[in-house]
Parts: C-alpha cells; sequence; structure tokens
C-alpha cells in the first residue's frame, strides 16, 4: 500500500492496486461522520470506437449513458437504486465525457449499501423489456437539456473547437442516436469496458484505511485480469474546426463562450493547469481591470465564468458571459489576453492570484464527495490531487507567462454565442 | 460541536457555531424583514449596491483584492423568500489558519470585511453613490429579464405567483422594473437605513476559533451608531395561521413558450386539519409522494411509466403547499397529469405500504444527521429555527418523524387539494 501525505493541508491518501488491475483509494477523514464511495470506470462518453480481437467495433452516441442509467436493473426484479433508497443512502451516478461512475455517501447502513453497490455494477442485467422502458426517460433528459441555454453555448464551443473527436456530441445522445441502443450494445460495451483494471474505487470518512480495503476486496466478484477493449482514439487536428458559431433560443441576453484549444499537454500538465488558471483570474477574474471596465461599463452584469479542462484526449480553456453587446465584450477580452501576454504579469498580482487559487484547493478537501471525486477523477488523468500543493509553491512567473503564450494564441480562439429570438 | 447564541445590545443576534471538521470558516449575515410590494425592489438593489464598496474599501476591486489577499477568500449575497419573509443573505467564506502558511487571523478579517461592507457603507451628502446605484439597476434589470431563460424555475415562479399574486410569497424576490424610475441613491439610502433599523439581524459565525477572542471582535458591532436604536418589525411564519380554503375549481394555466420539453408544475395546498404540529407528517407525506426514488412520483412518472425524467415534490412549510414538478414531452400532459393525480388519490386511500413509510423515514432522518456535515447546511437549520414559532432541535425532528403513523399520514392526504396546475408547452393542448 502506498501512502502519500500533505502537511499543509494535513491529509493522507492511501492507494492500493490489486490483483486484477484494480485501484483502491482512501482518504481518510477523522471525526467526520459522512462517509461516502464512489467506483469510477474508466469509459466515457467519448469512448464511440475501439477494437476487440482485432475486430473495429463502432457504437451508436450516448450508450456509456444509457449503460450507467440501466446498470441499476437486477435479475431479481429490483432495482438497487430502490434498494440503495430504503437504506437511507444518498445513492446516484454519471457519466462524463471520460469516465462513468457509481456512488453513495450516508451516515448509516455503509456497509450494506456497500454490498448493493458492488453488487450492481459487476453484475448487469440488461432484456429488450427494461431497455426499451428507459428510453422514453432519457429522451426526456435530453429534451431538458435542449431547454438549457448554459449546455447550447457550451456544446456548441465545443463543436467550434474540435472537428473529429467525440467530444463534440452530447453525453446522452440524441433522441436520434438512442433508437439504436439495445441490450446487446450496452451488453457489448459492459463486458469490454466494466473490467477490474478499467475501474478505481475511493472512499472518503472515518475510515482505517486497511479495514475499508479489506471490506472492498471481499465484494469484489473476479481477482483475475480480464481484458479490456482496446479505444480507438480518433486523430484530432491542433486547429480549431471553426472560428464561431451562433445559434438562437427563447433568451433575453446573449450569452457567449471564448474558447481557446490548447494542444494536449504530454507532460507538466498539472503545472499547466495551475498557470492557466493563474492566467484566467489576471485576464478576466473579478479583481481585474477588464471586469472593472466592462462592469462599470455596463457591459457585463457579474463575472466571468472560466475554467480549464484537459484529459489525454483533449484540453481547451473557455470564458463565458452575459452581454447584450457580444461583439465589444469578446474584441475586448481578445485584446485585453492579447495585451497580457505581450507584456506579461506583474509580481503583485502573481503573488495575490497564486494565494486565491491555493485557497480553493484548500477548499476541495472539505466534503468527502468533493475529495474522493478529485482523486478518482485526476487519478483517470494519470495524476493525484496533491500534486497541484507540490507543483504551486515551484511554480514561477515566468513558467506561467511562457504557458500563456502556448495556450492563448488567437489562432486557436473559437466563439460561440447563443442570442435572442 | 457545540453552538453558543447571545444578543448584542443593538438586538443583532450573535450564533458561534463551533467545530474542528472544516478547513474555512464560514460567516454569514441575514437581514430578515417582511416581503412587501413596495419595497420589494428597493431590498433587492441594497445588497448589491454594498457590495460595490464600503467606507473602508472604496471600490469592488479593492474588496476583491483584499478577498484574494486571503487566501481567496469568497463574499456574496444573496436574497431569499422564506414564507412571507424576505431574507437578505450576506456570506463570507475564509480559509482556516490552521491550512495556511503563516500567522493570519483569516477570520478576524473577514468579520472586519463583512461587517464594514454591510454595516459602514459608502456614503457621500447622506446618500449612496449616484454611479453604483444607476449602474446596480442595470444590472438588475438585465436579471429581471433573465428569469425566463430558465424554464423549469420560471414555471414555478408563474405557479407561485398564480396562488398568491402580487403580494407576500407571491412576489417576485428580485422585484420589478417597473418601480427603478422612481429610485435613486437618496431614497435607497433611506430605504437602507430602514432596513438596518427593522430588519431581524442574525450573525452565525462557523469554523474553529477561539470564542472568547472572537466574541469581542463582534462586540465591536456595537460602537456602530447606524445600528443604535433598532426595533425589529419581523414577524415569524406561523404555517397554524396560514389557513387555506378549499378552492372549488383547479386552476388550470398553460403559457406558451418556447420550448422543447413541456414543465409542469402542480401546487397544492394543505387544508386546515386536526392533527396539531403536523409539519412532520406533511413532511413524510411529501417524501412519499415525490421526495427521492422511492416516492411515488419517481416510481410512476418516471419508472413505470417512463414520461419524465425528473418528477419530484417540495414541501413549503410556511405556506402550507406542496409543489410538484415534473418535466415532460408535451403531448404527454394529460397522460402525466393522470398518473399524479392518481398518486394523491393513493395516498388519500392508504395505497401505501410500511416499506415506503419506514424508507420515507429513513431518508428524512438521514438528510438530518448530514446537517452537522456542512457549514451552510448547519447554519440555515439554526436560522430556520431562529425563525419558527416552534423551533425543534435536529434531535427532536428526527424523534416527531420516527413517530409519524400511516393513520396519521391518511388522515392528512384528505387535506391535500391541487389548486394550480401550471403547464409551460410550445403549442396549444
Amino acid at each position: 500500500m502506498q501512502i502519500i501525505e500533505n502537511n499543509l493541508i494535513k491529509e493522507k491518501v492511501y492507494i492500493e492496486k490489486l490483483e486484477n488491475g484494480m485501484t483502491l483509494m482512501c482518504i481518510p477523514k477523522k471525526g467526520i461522520s459522512k462517509k461516502y464511495i464512489i467506483i469510477g470506470v474508466n469509459y466515457g462518453s467519448n469512448d464511440n470506437k475501439f477494437e476487440v480481437d482485432g475486430q473495429k467495433i463502432e457504437i451508436p452516441e450516448g450508450v456509456a449513458h444509457y449503460l450507467e442509467h440501466k446498470m441499476f436493473e437486477q435479475e431479481n426484479g429490483r432495482n438497487s437504486l430502490d434498494v440503495l433508497s430504503s437504506l437511507g443512502v444518498n445513492a446516484n451516478a454519471f457519466t462524463t465525457n471520460d469516465l462513468t461512475a457509481y456512488l453513495f455517501g450516508c451516515t448509516d447502513n455503509f456497509y450494506e449499501a456497500m454490498d448493493e453497490l458492488f453488487d450492481y455494477v459487476q453484475s448487469p442485467y440488461f432484456t429488450d423489456e427494461n431497455v426499451e422502458k428507459e428510453r422514453g426517460i432519457i429522451r426526456q433528459e435530453i429534451q431538458m437539456y435542449k431547454d438549457e441555454p448554459q449546455t447550447e453555448v457550451y456544446m456548441n464551443a465545443l463543436r467550434a473547437m474540435y472537428k473529429n473527436i467525440a467530444l463534440r456530441d452530447d453525453i446522452a445522445g440524441t433522441v436520434e442516436s438512442i433508437e439504436k441502443i439495445d441490450k446487446d450494445t450496452l451488453y457489448k460495451c459492459y463486458n469490454n469496458f466494466y473490467t477490474p483494471e478499467n475501474m478505481t474505487v475511493v472512499v472518503s470518512g472515518d475510515f482505517v484505511p486497511e479495514e475499508i480495503f479489506k471490506e472492498i476486496k471481499s465484494r469484489i466478484k473476479t481477482d483475475k485480469k480480464v481484458m479490456t477493449a482496446k479505444k480507438i482514439k480518433e486523430k484530432e487536428p491542433e486547429e480549431i474546426n471553426q472560428e464561431k458559431i451562433e445559434t438562437k433560443m427563447d433568451i433575453s441576453t446573449p450569452i457567449f463562450i471564448i474558447g481557446y484549444k490548447d494542444k494536449v499537454p504530454d507532460k507538466e500538465i498539472v503545472k499547466r493547469h495551475i498557470s492557466v488558471e493563474i492566467l484566467l483570474e489576471i485576464m478576466v477574474g473579478n479583481s481585474s481591470e477588464l471586469y472593472k471596465e466592462l462592469y462599470e461599463g455596463g457591459l457585463i452584469h457579474y463575472e466571468l465564468g472560466t475554467n480549464y479542462e484537459f484529459s489525454a484526449d483533449y484540453a481547451f480553456c473557455m470564458i463565458q458571459g452575459q452581454t447584450c453587446d457580444v461583439e465589444t465584450v469578446t474584441k475586448r477580452v481578445k485584446e485585453k489576453i492579447d495585451e497580457i501576454i505581450k507584456n506579461g504579469i506583474s509580481e503583485e498580482e502573481f503573488d495575490r492570484i497564486k494565494k486565491k487559487i491555493y485557497g480553493f484547493y484548500v477548499r476541495d478537501f472539505d466534503s468527502v464527495e468533493t475529495v474522493a471525486n478529485t482523486f478518482l477523477i485526476d487519478h483517470l488523468k494519470g495524476i493525484n490531487a496533491f500534486d497541484y500543493f507540490e507543483e504551486f509553491l515551484s511554480l514561477t512567473k515566468e513558467y506561467v507567462e511562457k504557458v500563456g503564450r502556448e495556450v492563448f494564441d488567437s489562432e486557436n480562439m473559437i466563439l460561440s454565442v447563443v442570442n435572442p429570438k | 460541536m457545540q453552538q453558543i447564541d447571545f444578543k448584542l445590545n443593538n438586538e443583532i443576534k450573535v450564533h458561534l457555531i463551533k467545530n474542528d471538521k472544516y478547513k474555512t470558516d464560514l460567516l454569514a449575515l441575514f437581514l430578515t424583514v417582511p416581503l412587501q410590494r413596495e419595497n420589494i425592489t428597493k431590498n433587492a438593489l441594497i445588497p448589491i449596491v454594498l457590495k460595490r464598496g464600503c467606507n473602508k474599501l472604496k471600490t469592488q476591486n479593492e474588496i476583491n483584492e483584499k478577498l484574494e489577499e486571503m487566501y481567496g477568500a469568497v463574499f456574496d449575497a444573496g436574497l431569499d423568500k422564506t414564507g412571507d419573509n424576505l431574507i437578505i443573505k450576506f456570506y463570507l467564506e475564509s480559509i482556516n489558519d490552521n491550512f495556511l502558511p503563516g500567522d493570519n487571523q483569516n477570520i478576524e478579517k473577514a468579520i472586519e470585511l463583512i461587517t464594514n461592507i454591510v454595516f459602514e457603507p459608502l456614503i457621500e451628502n447622506g446618500s449612496f453613490i449616484k454611479e453604483f446605484v444607476d449602474s446596480e439597476k442595470n444590472n438588475l434589470k438585465v436579471i429581471i429579464e433573465s428569469k425566463k431563460d430558465n424554464k423549469d424555475r420560471y414555471a414555478l415562479d408563474r405557479c407561485i405567483n398564480s396562488i398568491y399574486g402580487d403580494n407576500g410569497y407571491g412576489l417576485s424576490k428580485l422585484g420589478y422594473i417597473e418601480d427603478f424610475e422612481s429610485i435613486d441613491e437618496k431614497n435607497l439610502y433611506q430605504e437602507y437605513l430602514k432596513l438596518i433599523k427593522n430588519s431581524k439581524i442574525d450573525f452565525f459565525i462557523s469554523g474553529n476559533f477561539d470564542e472568547e477572542k472572537i466574541s469581542i471582535k463582534v462586540k465591536s458591532l456595537e460602537n456602530n451608531s447606524l445600528l443604535n436604536n433598532r426595533e425589529e418589525i419581523f414577524k415569524k411564519n406561523d404555517f397554524r395561521e396560514e389557513k387555506k380554503e378549499k378552492t372549488d375549481e383547479i386552476k388550470e394555466i398553460k403559457e406558451k413558450m418556447d420550448v422543447t420539453q413541456g414543465k409542469l408544475v402542480i401546487g397544492l395546498d394543505i387544508l386546515p386539519n386536526n392533527l396539531g404540529d403536523y409539519r412532520f407528517i406533511a413532511a413524510m407525506y411529501n417524501t412519499i409522494l415525490g421526495d427521492g426514488a422511492n416516492s411515488k412520483l419517481f416510481q410512476n412518472v418516471r419508472e413505470k411509466a417512463g414520461l419524465a425524467y425528473t418528477a419530484k415534490s417540495n414541501y413549503i412549510i410556511q405556506k402550507n403547499n406542496i409543489f410538484i414538478r415534473c418535466g415532460i414531452e408535451i403531448d404527454n400532459y394529460n397522460k402525466a397529469v393522470d398518473i399524479i393525480k392518481e398518486q394523491l388519490e393513493d395516498i388519500k386511500n392508504g395505497n401505501f405500504s410500511d416499506d415506503d413509510i419506514e424508507n420515507g423515514k429513513k431518508y428524512i432522518v438521514s438528510g438530518i444527521k448530514s446537517i452537522y456535515e456542512e457549514q451552510d447546511t448547519e447554519i440555515i437549520f439554526s436560522y430556520g429555527q431562529e425563525i419558527s414559532p416552534i423551533p425543534v432541535t435536529p434531535e427532536e425532528y428526527k424523534d416527531r418523524i420516527k413517530k409519524v403513523t400511516k393513520e396519521q399520514i391518511v388522515e392528512f392526504a384528505q387535506n391535500i387539494c391541487i389548486n394550480t396546475i401550471y403547464f409551460i408547452t410550445d403549442k396549444n393542448i
């Protein structure tokens, strides 16, 4: 068992890799009565093409998400979500572009609920009938997102950046694509991806790591390695797909996203991530000159949102907001970014923003849910949440400026706008 | 967890919630006033004008830089309706010194900052700064207009408004654009003085701190002359006085908007009954009806009929209402309404099992136990009891829930009736 410790925030993570390939992680939280567990499968909505025994397989959009919905169905006619709810635990599941996760949090009945969780994730039961029944529910989930302007502007930003990879597609698929999903599709994906080596279990709460790992191991059905299908990665060019996508919805004021497509970094990804976060704060954060100018000029009405996302297949950053004058705001944002990239940043703001971001990292360690989710997601990216604290200390202003020149290249900039009808 | 409550000589109530579970310290300053049409827009403007600058830090930029210096402390202001009261909320969350390099005195700085912003505003010639007020009117206008962008939330607001009209709980907490013309920096400041004088003020401090030091720090508020001679006009919301009358006809309202999915909201009235303090029975009724995966709405509207992805209900204690919300295929409107009505009838007829009751109890009790696991939830629960006519501790709440019987739920169900069905659709149906 590997133990990694962080003295600054006084936390430890215990990691064990099992013979079957599965990874277990525990972040103990003494004195907290809430316990949380999440099983992450390294299989998400982006993984629509794969290879099994030399044979290429292509599946419709939305299978990973459909599978997540159907995993709760059990052969004895029970639905595991109902069983977990009956135990008074807060159970859920979610699918992202990169992973599928099954989880629950509770104050009581943790071990009974864990029986159910490991049981349902390891025993799929799909029939024509139960797969059919879910279609209406998922259709409504898709329709719900269609009425959300934020989803529209975000998905169009991704479509403007990416030509080929499935990041372009809605995680839940489309009303049309889910029609093509049947029980065979679901079994095919389950059998090829829900393998021990593709799974990571993370727990956080008042646990003794050795003991909780023993409990987890006793619930794992196979101790052997199982072949996992090879994901086929689409080739994605470094260039953007198109500069601008504009659509209309029934809204009052336009919303926009300015995106920068970054090349997938092969090293120092954590340092890059922190650097971009610092730069975004300095460029458009709520103590920036530009924020002051736009806010006081009545062009924006609250702070601009920013984020940097990355995996082994993509990396991008986004700046989003609401404004009645998209043209002026986006022009000013772009000018300001170019100016900062050209002139560099000041020591004073670098130090101040570093403190701010440090505070945000510390916050993530307050809830058992956030801490476990963060460790899971970072593990699948091949990093560890503590890396952020380590890298933080050694980060220099010059390094951040160098990253800025690479990421904020106007050639890689896109704009997505949703206008009122 | 240890909570110490005391009052300052200006009637501000301080609640020190001490524990060492978190890495953050959370301050919450709540100003509670009755919801009134004549000053709702001004009350909505006041917090966002205060955010723009105070006597010590004169611009938003200075405030934001100060927050950043405090290792990314987060300040926010918001509005909430609780029954017939409006709560103006200010929050400041900062990292506890134990998790920071050096000696920062972060919580002391935080107390100073939040009280400066709320109680020592920037004033010029006896009024707020004109520029701040004008630009915040412009911002609030955009935010009010954006309400319809979130169709799901909009549908709920419309349903509530159709039940209560333009007063009390039916008011929009964000105020009304037509009021803007008559609001200026002078009369807004006068309204602020009234707010400070007449609101109930609660100051929550949650985290790991030395209570003596913090008490002294907070007591410095007693020297603020703005807070002299305060007289709270706040009234506790008493659910027992909220007497609904049975309406003869169900109001059915369909509003046409550009939507892909229909948004259905059904507002239920809880009519007077003979069950005494029935809040716990109502909570159980609501859980069996529509809270969680075992509820009748989730099981029947979603799982069996496959009509919706979301199907849930919320119990509004102070107003004796339950609101059901679903997103459905527009053509399935009648089908969904019929299934929902069947669920209401089912509970009336006792068509639910002992398991349903047990599951409901576990669900609520587990929620109550989680109160102590989140700083904000802990504060909100504590504040909820502060403004309740019959306060309960989490322990009492759990005990009362455990004692609810099937007979009580069935009896309670006899006095539930539909007031309004609100549907947002893209066509005439």
